[in-house]
This record gives structure tokens, sequence and C-alpha cells, in this order.
């Protein structure tokens, strides 16, 4: 959620000018953090996920859904709830919540970016008992069953990544605002989309000043049969006047077929997946890091759930490049479209964006792994090395601080207290790559964490809790077996962007490693025979690592192959869920847990070899046999409407009624 | 007669022979693979080392039948007898132990009583197997020892039957007496919690019946652990039994596998001659009498930190 102090945030002008000074000031702070925590050992694994929810009003017999903006009445109403008050609470953000109390703390929600979104995660974080898995799956229907407990009874919290119609034409929010606000100057939503905590549309408003016109969202349309070709947006107003921005349409934002959007809540107001780790120390940290990252689009391509925008079917599967776009504030220098004159750089990546760096101490991290177009800002680079750092992590946080923070608030600018890290996370919570490497928060006894972030969130529970399972249990696997994913940089961001396309899961090949195992550690020898006594597993000597092109040792695979394994000789990979099988079947599972196990990964298997459909192809599937559907991409109100309304029999007892839902969920 | 001692060492990081194979339910694969890569490994440590320049070390258990003949190393070089014990390979016990305090692992040991040998001696033998493992993890105490007897299995089209085919399967009366000295070694503290392997309903009510110091672990392999049998489900419940799954085939170590292990043949490791005047090996009727499994995983990490099995013979020469 980054920071919630309230005070008077500055406008970009301002903003820009004390850029510098935040920066220096967040170097200060996360070098204090670093010598108070780098030396921070054997903590548990402890875990979090974080669910998102758009909120719809729904009625069986209304034709019309819309976007439910009682975020804040929501929370109120959570907060104030008596009965969740003695159990402690369970809204952070307007009441004290008392967790330590309970065996069985309240699930905590949260605000998010859109007016009609909420989060919520586990009232304290997972470990990795596995009764505590168990658990996850009735923890998140428990989320959801309080969430709906506490709206309307016509509001549903609805776990689609994105609303279908959101800035459709006409009304698509209750209550109803008109677009064209000051904040985010969208023609196509209000600026009452956002959360109106001044954080949210100050952060809209500089992302686009800093940029210098809106941000722009161009999503391919699917062309079906009777989609228009060439294909123009037909609900792009190219007759605005209001605002200066109002001219980005008339030169040239909205290409031919293109699903065309111009605000931060096209992509921030998408809803994901999130999957925290906390390490055992830093080093196990950024061995997590790095081991996660090649994994990200491969479980991207197979969370895929995002085929919908702005009431038209998309030419792609899933949320990420949208969210990229919506966030971008890259100059046009930084982007390279004019020559470099005030930018420091050009910049290849959005803030939004896959990951840029491996941070790992490995001996396995190749430099020709590393990214050959990663931009640092060596000033900061040389600062924190002249503090301590290690120069591969120091690279990675200079990299981190070529972006400029968006949201400053003047208070904070007066003293710069060490004993928080709020001008640190200024920056660090606003480079949103598909991994994070955190470090521990001031004051608190929290180890160094890992956040995955590329999944999409899963229309189900049951889903949810099967892909945030499956990630705990893959961690442990790569920690037990030591595994190497390590593949270029260049091929994880290849990879990303192949997992946009439609039907990617099934279609597409990715880059991965062929071989994940580490090289066996031989015995320490001696010529007369007599054993060095004093060698200890830790103080062995590698042997010179043969070490052959870095392009052999990967290839392309389909997603089945990564997941199930090779079938073919060429192919020896073992497969992550073999490998995640192999890690259970030499640990003590219990048969309930590991018959719970067993349905998670039947779920995801069959995802991977498409015995079951990804959201994303349910939803299509669902569009396009839809008696209201006219073959031309266009998703209405009606189609709509019958799309939530199958997605909230999904939770309940009518779900056998719920079209192909033995195709989607088995 | 020699007592041969095989050993895995540390597998957990020994790639792919940790990986289950595709489409078997259960199998010996990773003990017999890991025994293998650790026989090549081991030749390859102890032989003096090549020139600087070869540093092309053979990858992981792929020696080549043919060339690893001609390469193989003498025996002398990669195993040790001490008096009437044989180690293949020999174990350089520096190299042992875990790394942390020994209080923050789960150990779990599962011994194998193999077909064939002494039902009288599974005494000493289960004290050797606790020995063994307590020596290569550097520990004094087990967490949980789950014994398998050869014999039995959870096989069959549906639950039920399942259940029903295991009652009559074993021999209660041995299995109750090896107990004993199972339940010596609870008694000492050296093992907090006992465990038994793939019992079925009838046969582990009729055992707690006979027993001192009660199972509290049944480690049982199905087709599909989500169909427990009932009976065994209530019985465990109201005895509070701990059901727990695995994938070990309980003959997890045959005569024929493991002459084939140590024979003069490709996959072989060169021990065993296969005829009396044939090569320079070991000569003599070999029986596998038991097998026994160790792991140690960082309680609150859930992380698998070393894991390996010992597996001993008798030759008789």
């Amino acid at each position: 959620m980054g920071l919630l102090a309230l005070g008077t945030p500055l406008q970009w002008s301002e903003a820009k000018e004390n850029a510098a000074h935040v920066r220096a000031w967040g170097i200060e702070q996360l070098l204090a953090i670093w010598n108070a925590a780098k030396g921070k050992e054997g903590e548990a694994l402890l875990w979090g996920d974080e669910i998102e929810y758009f909120v719809v009003n729904y009625g069986e017999e209304d034709e019309k859904v819309t976007l439910s903006l009682r975020q804040a009445d929501i929370l109120t109403a959570l907060a104030s709830d008596e009965k969740l008050k003695t159990e402690g609470g369970c809204v952070p953000a307007l009441q004290d919540v008392v967790a330590e109390t309970s065996d069985a703390p309240l699930p905590i929600f949260h605000p998010e970016f859109g007016r009609f979104m909420l989060e919520a995660t586990p009232g304290r974080p997972w470990g990795i008992g596995f009764k505590d898995l168990l658990d996850v799956e009735s923890n998140m229907r428990l989320r959801r069953k309080i969430a709906k407990e506490h709206m309307y009874p016509e509001e549903y919290p609805i776990t689609l990544t994105t609303y279908p119609r959101l800035g459709s034409p006409g009304v698509f929010t209750a209550p109803y605002y008109p677009p064209s606000g000051e904040n985010l100057r969208s023609q196509f939503v209000p600026d009452e989309i956002a959360n109106p905590h001044i954080r949210f549309p100050t952060l809209a408003a500089n992302i686009r000043a800093r940029r210098g016109r809106k941000v722009q969202v161009n999503v391919p349309i699917f062309k079906d049969k009777n989609t228009a070709w060439p294909w123009k947006d037909p609900t792009v107003n190219y007759d605005l006047f209001k605002w200066p921005e109002d001219d980005d349409v008339r030169n040239g934002a909205a290409p031919d077929n293109f699903i065309h959007m111009d605000a931060m809540a096209f992509g921030m107001g998408s809803c994901c997946l999130q999957i925290t780790f906390q390490a055992k120390n830093i080093r196990e940290g950024r061995q997590m890091y790095d081991q996660l990252s090649p994994l990200g689009p491969i479980m991207l391509a197979l969370t895929a759930a995002t085929p919908i925008y702005k009431g038209f079917l998309a030419d792609t599967d899933v949320r990420w490049n949208q969210i990229s776009n919506a966030v971008d504030d890259r100059t046009p220098e930084e982007l390279g479209e004019t020559p470099l004159k005030h930018a420091r750089w050009r910049i290849p990546k959005s803030r939004y964006a896959s990951n840029s760096t491996y941070i790992s101490e490995d001996p396995r991290l190749r430099k020709e792994y590393f990214d050959p177009n990663l931009i640092i800002d060596p000033d900061v680079k040389q600062k924190l090395m002249d503090g301590g750092m290690d120069s591969l992590l120091a690279t990675h946080f200079a990299h981190l601080f070529i972006r400029d923070p968006i949201v400053i608030f003047a208070e904070d600018l007066k003293e710069l207290d060490l004993t928080k890290t709020d001008h640190f996370e200024n920056l660090q919570s606003t480079n949103w790559q598909h991994m994070r490497f955190k470090p521990p928060p001031a004051g608190s006894d929290i180890g160094w964490r890992v956040e995955f972030r590329p999944m999409e969130i899963q229309v189900t529970d049951f889903e949810n809790a099967a892909f945030s399972v499956f990630m705990v249990l893959i961690t442990r696997a790569i920690l037990s077996f030591d595994l190497n994913f390590y593949i270029p940089i260049a091929k994880v961001d290849e990879n990303m962007a192949t997992a946009h396309h439609r039907n990617a899961v099934l279609e597409k090949k990715f880059w991965f490693r062929k071989n994940p195992f580490p090289t066996r550690l031989p015995r320490p020898y001696s010529s007369n025979g007599s054993r060095s006594g004093t060698a200890t597993p830790n103080t062995i000597s590698r042997p010179p690592t043969p070490i052959g092109p870095v392009e052999d040792e990967y290839a392309l695979m389909t997603i089945e192959e990564i997941m199930n394994g090779g079938r073919d000789g060429e192919n020896t990979f073992p497969g992550l869920i073999p490998l995640v099988e192999s890690y259970l079947d030499s640990m003590n599972v219990d048969v309930e847990t590991r018959c719970e196990f067993a349905s998670y990964l039947n779920l995801i298997r069959k995802r991977a070899d498409g015995r079951l459909w990804t959201a994303a192809k349910w939803i299509r599937e669902f569009v396009g046999g839809h008696e209201d559907y006219k073959e031309d991409s266009a998703v209405s109100d009606k189609i709509n409407h019958d799309l939530i309304g199958a997605v909230i029999k999904l939770d309940g007892g009518e779900r056998g009624w719920v079209f192909n839902v033995d195709k989607f969920l088995g | 007669m020699t007592r041969l001692i095989l050993s895995t060492s540390n597998i957990v990081m020994g790639g792919s022979s940790i990986v289950r194979q595709p489409g078997t339910d259960k199998s010996n694969f990773e003990l017999t693979n890991s025994l293998r890569a650790n026989f090549v490994a081991a030749q390859e440590d102890y032989s003096p080392p090549q020139s600087e320049t070869s540093g092309n070390t053979p990858t992981f258990g792929s020696a080549n039948g043919a060339e690893a003949e001609k390469t193989r190393p003498q025996l002398s070089i990669w195993t040790t007898r001490e008096g009437s014990d044989y180690y293949v390979p020999t174990i350089d016990w520096s190299l042992s132990g875990v790394q942390e305090e020994p209080s923050q692992y789960e150990i779990t040991v599962k011994l194998f009583y193999l077909p064939g040998a002494s039902i009288q001696e599974r005494a000493k033998y289960t004290k050797d197997a606790v020995e063994l493992v307590l020596k290569e993890l550097k520990i004094q105490t087990i967490d949980l020892l789950i014994i398998s007897f050869h014999g039995l299995t959870f096989d069959g089209d549906c639950e039920w039957r399942a259940d029903k085919i295991n009652a009559s399967q074993g021999n209660d009366e041995e299995e109750i007496q090896s107990w004993a000295a199972v339940e010596e070694l609870h008694s000492q503290g050296i093992v907090k919690r006992l465990g038994l392997a793939e019992y079925g309903s009838e046969k582990l009510s009729k055992f707690l019946e006979s027993v001192k110091v009660p199972p509290q672990v049944d480690q049982i392999n199905l087709k599909d652990c989500c169909n427990v049998p009932p009976p065994l489900i209530q019985l465990a419940k109201a005895k509070g039994i701990e059901l727990l799954t695995h994938r070990d085939c309980t003959d997890i170590l045959p005569k024929g596998t493991l002459r084939e292990i140590l024979g003069q043949g490709p996959q072989g490791a060169g021990l065993l001659s296969v005829s009396k005047r044939g090569l320079d090996g070991m000569k003599g009727e070999i029986t596998p009498q038991w097998v026994v499994k160790y792991t140690a995983v960082v309680r609150d990490r859930g992380v698998i930190e070393n894991k390996g099995y010992f597996a001993v013979a008798e030759l008789a020469e």
C-alpha cells in the first residue's frame, strides 16, 4: 500500500525541485537500514498473500452493473462493527488493530488505488507449517465473506483483474461522476474513480505532469469476424477542448486497431495476487529474488485473466503492460522520442516493468545474465558503496533511484529522520517491478523480504489459494535443492512480452533454463589418504566450474514443459510441479494436507497443459457464446451483466450452473 | 562375513536423482540412483586430481559404462575396510553434521527391514541404523522414527479393498516382537515419536493392543491420498495417530538390484565379481539387511538441509 501519512503534497513543479533532496535522504535511510539489518539471521519463513477485489452493484434483473465507489464507507463499516472490534479490529487505516491477542486474528482490509477496490490480507503472516497452508483458502473465503457482510446486499466483492466496462461510455460507477476532471483529465473516467486520499490523486496528477501528457494505455483489439478493420476505438472523442491534454488523441495517442485508455485507473485499478516471503537472512532473500525472477512471466501467462478492456475484447490476455503504461511517467526525452536535453538519461522501461537486476551473491550468477541496458545513477551507487554496501546490491538500488519521487509531502522535507524509511520507501514503493526486494521496516523485528508480484488475481479463492501455496512450495524446493533458474534478464523481458499474447499459456514458448540443478560439491582431496579433519561443509572450495556458452544453458519451452517437465528426450527439464512434488515427498505431510495440495497442483498442471482453461479463456468463451455478442469484439452491458453474474455464482451454491465451469475449474 | 555399509551422502543438492519420475506411484529410484551417483562421485573425489587443465569432470551419475570400466579407480582409493565393516564409499565423517543448532531441525528417520534378513537381528539392525544416522548428522535425538516392515502395501482397486488386503499381509507376531527394540530407543529418549508404515486398520488395531509404546504416526502410500480407507481414518483419529503420506516401496533394495549396483556392469560400482575367477572384486552371497533414510528439515523454514540413505548388506565370502 505504501505510505499513507497525511500532509501537504507538492505539485509536480515543486516536487521536481525536491527530487534530488528526497533521493539523497532516501539513500541515507537505506544505508541506515542496511547497516542495522544486514546481519539479521535465522528468521523463520513467514509469508503473506494479498487479494484485491473490485466491488460491483449487481442485480439479477437489472442489466446495468456498476462499480461501487463506496470503498471508504465499506472500510468504515468494517471498522465500526462492534463484534469485529472486540475480536481485534480489521482496518488498520481507521483503527488500532490488535492481532497478537488472538489465535486466529481477523483478516485485514486495506484501501487501494481504485475507489472501487479493496485489498485483504491475512491477520498475521503464514508460516510453513502445513496446517497453515491448509488455512489459506478458508481464510481467503472468510475475507470475502466479511467484506460482503459489510456491503449493501447488491454489492459484491469480485476478483477479476479488471472491471470489463471500466471507462465505457455512459454510467459505469455508482454514484455517477462525469469524466474530464482536473487530476486525471481523462476522457473516459472521472477523477472520483481514484481513492480520494490525497496521495492517490497526487500520484496520478504528478505522473501525468512529469510525463508532459496523459498516460497512453493502448491495447490491441481482438479481431473477430465482424470487427471493422482497421478498427477505430468508437469511444474516443476527438472534439474535447477542456484541458490541454485533450489534444493527445488529436496528436495520435489513439492509433487504429487499439483500445485506447488514458488514465492511471486503467492500470492501477487492476487486481493482482501478490505474495511476500520473509527470508532467513539477506543472503537467502537475494537468492530468492533472483531465482523467482525467471518464474515471473511464466506465472503471469499461467494466471492470465484479463481479456477485456473498456467494453472490448483485447488481443492480449494479461494486465501487465497496461499497468506499466498507466504509470509510465517518462518524458519524451527519457523515452528516446526527442534528443536528450534536460533529462539525465534515456530509460528503457516504465517504473512498472519486469526486473532489471540480479542481486544474489551466487557464484552461478554469470555476468552474461545482467541487463546490458541497465541504467543506474553512478553517484548513488558510489554513495552506497562508500557506506559499505556491495557493488551488486548497490547497483540494484542505484537503478531504482534513477526515478523521481512522485509524491512528496512538504512536511517530510524539514528534517531527515534516520529511524524512519519514508524517503527510501518513496522511491522503493513506486518502482513496481515484478519482484521487489524489501529491507526490514525501521524499528521492527521483521526480516528481509521478497515480493512476487506478477500473478493475476483469480476468480475463485480456490485458485488464489492454489497459486499462493504453489509459490510457497516452489520457494521451498528452490532453497532445499539449491535450484538454479538463471537466464539472462533480456530473456526474462522477452518472456514478459510473450506472456501477453492471447492464449500464450498454450501457444507460446518461453526461454527457460534447461538444467536447474546445482553442480555437485566435491569432497576435499588429500593425497596421503587421510581425511582433512578441519574441513566443514562450508569451507569446501569449489572446483573450477566448466562454463559453456550462456546460450547453451536455456531453450524455448512451452508452459507445459516448464510446469510439468519435458517429455521428449531433448528437453530434460524436470518441471516445476514434479520439483514441488519431490519436495513434498521428502517432507512429513499428512494425508488431508496432501490431498488439498494435490487438488491445487492438479489445477495448475491442467491449466498448463490445456485440460483446464485460464480465466482469460473462460471469459472469452463466455463472451463469444453469449446471445448478445455480435462477433464484433464489443462486450455490451448485457454480456457484462451476465459475466459478473456468473462470477458471483462461482462463489456460491449455484456454481454447477455456470457456463463451462467444468472446463474452467475441473 | 563382511558388513557392507553403502551410503548416499547428502542427496538434497544431488540433482536429478531426487526428482520423482513421472508416472510412478512409488519407487526406489531415489535410493538406487543416489547410491550410484555417490559411488561415481567418490571415485572422482578420492582419486588423485588429474592435471589442472582437464577441468572436464564427468557429470553426476552419468558415467558411461565402457569408459567407467576402463577408468574405474581401485577400490582401495574410494572405499574403506574397518574390521568386518566395509564402507562403500569411504565416509569422511569430518564433513557430516547439520549446519545450525540441532534444535532447529525436525529429524525424520525411516528404517526398512528387508526381506531375507534375519528377524532375530532386527534389534541390532535398529540400533546400528540409528547410530549411523546420529553420527552422520552429528545429533543426539531423532524426532520421528518410522519402521517399515516388508510385504505391506496399500494396493487395491478401491480404498476399502486395499485396507482389507493389507490386513492379511506381513507377519503381525514378528512385527510386534521387533517393536521392542524401537520402544527401547524411545524410552532412552533417543527417539521422540515412533511410527509405522503401510499399516491398515486391522493390522494397526491389533498392533496397538500388543505394544507398550504406541506408534504416533502411520505412513501410508495411497494412489490417491484423498481416498483414505474410512476405518483407518476413524481408528487414527480415535488413537491420536497422524496419517502421513510417502512414496517409498517397502522392498526398497531387492538383492538383484543390489548386485547390479555393486557389480561389474555398466551401471555397477565394480565391487562384486561376476564369477569366481572373473575380476578382482569381492565374491560371495550378498544379503541386503536394512535400509535407513534420514531427513533433516529446518523446522520453521521448511527447508530440507540434509537427506540421505544408508543401506547395509551382509556378504558371505
